[in-house]
């Protein structure tokens, strides 16, 4: 990872460390693989890291995502190519990641909230979270995808 | 932590989640950036993201270690008062453009800006300070949590 600014990971290890103890904790979240790429991808497309959209695309073509899946997902809403389950986890994806304009809906949480359970739902908002994290490294320190 | 939600008690929904946030919390508590500043960061990325329960819980610890009152209502405006050093200017600067990063990208110039006050170490914990309140507050506001 080349940066023009600062590098994180060798200015605060242990930061990052934090960081990543978050990942593995998602990783065992029981969380479909499919699913965590779109959300770090959608989060990604917002808030516009091209590292992260480089990283995760990478990420969910190995893990067996489709070209077409990626490509139309900016407008997930207008296709029919995602199941009712990561529609909603898209709506609450958009809605966490700009929270300032729309603050959390009730429509968008009853609707995420049909095809979580509990567990599922917190995770998957850590796992909004940490991508918005990420994000934010990525751009204001300005990485560089290869 | 006694916390009310009107959605979901998250934090008990799975308590590694909690226990994951505040170790972050805890390295930078330990990362030697000013509490004082730690708390208007705080605040002021928590009046963008309108969270409640954030700006509730901040601003009672602000109060306790010694910040003024007059410092809290005028940070909304912090760019037209002299009531801010240079540095928390630079620092707010910072949290404004990471946490509208949507829209504004992390321009040059307040990067630059925040360069000149803060060593590499500060400003990564700075940055990483900002990515968790923005994370606290997205669930505090995700989920509803009521403050006292």
């Amino acid at each position: 990872m080349s940066t023009n600014r600062i590098d994180a990971y060798k200015t605060v290890p242990e930061a990052m460390q934090a960081l990543m103890a978050v990942e593995e904790h998602l990783k065992k979240s029981g969380l479909e693989r499919s699913l965590v790429e779109l959300v770090k991808m959608r989060a990604s497309q917002i808030n516009g890291c091209a590292f992260c959209l480089d990283l995760h695309s990478r990420d969910a073509r190995n893990n067996g995502e489709t070209e077409k899946r990626l490509y139309l997902l900016s407008a997930w809403r207008e296709s029919s190519l995602y199941s009712e389950r990561e529609q909603a986890a898209l709506a609450w994806t958009e809605s966490l990641t700009l929270i300032s304009q729309n603050h959390a809906p009730d429509t968008v949480y009853e609707r995420v909230r049909e095809h979580f359970n509990d567990q599922e739902l917190v995770n998957l908002t850590l796992l909004i979270t940490q991508i918005n994290a990420w994000n934010r490294f990525a751009i204001g320190f300005r990485y560089e995808h290869p | 932590m006694m916390m009310k939600s009107e959605r979901m008690d998250a934090y008990k929904a799975d308590p590694d989640i909690a226990k994951l946030m505040l170790a972050a919390e805890e390295h930078i508590r330990k990362s030697g950036l000013e509490p004082a500043l730690l708390d208007l960061v705080r605040m002021r990325a928590s009046q963008i993201n309108r969270c409640a329960f954030c700006l509730d819980m901040h601003s009672k610890d602000a109060r306790r270690l010694g910040e003024t009152e007059q410092r809290l209502y005028v940070l909304n405006a912090w760019r037209e008062s002299t009531l801010y050093t240079e540095r928390e200017r630079a620092a707010l600067a910072w949290t404004e453009a990471l946490t509208l990063i949507a829209d504004t990208q992390a321009p040059e110039d307040v990067y630059e800006e925040v360069k000149k006050h803060f060593s590499d170490a500060e400003l990564a914990n700075l940055t990483f300070q900002i990515t968790q309140i923005n994370a606290w507050n997205r669930f505090n506001v995700g989920f509803r949590y009521q403050h006292p």
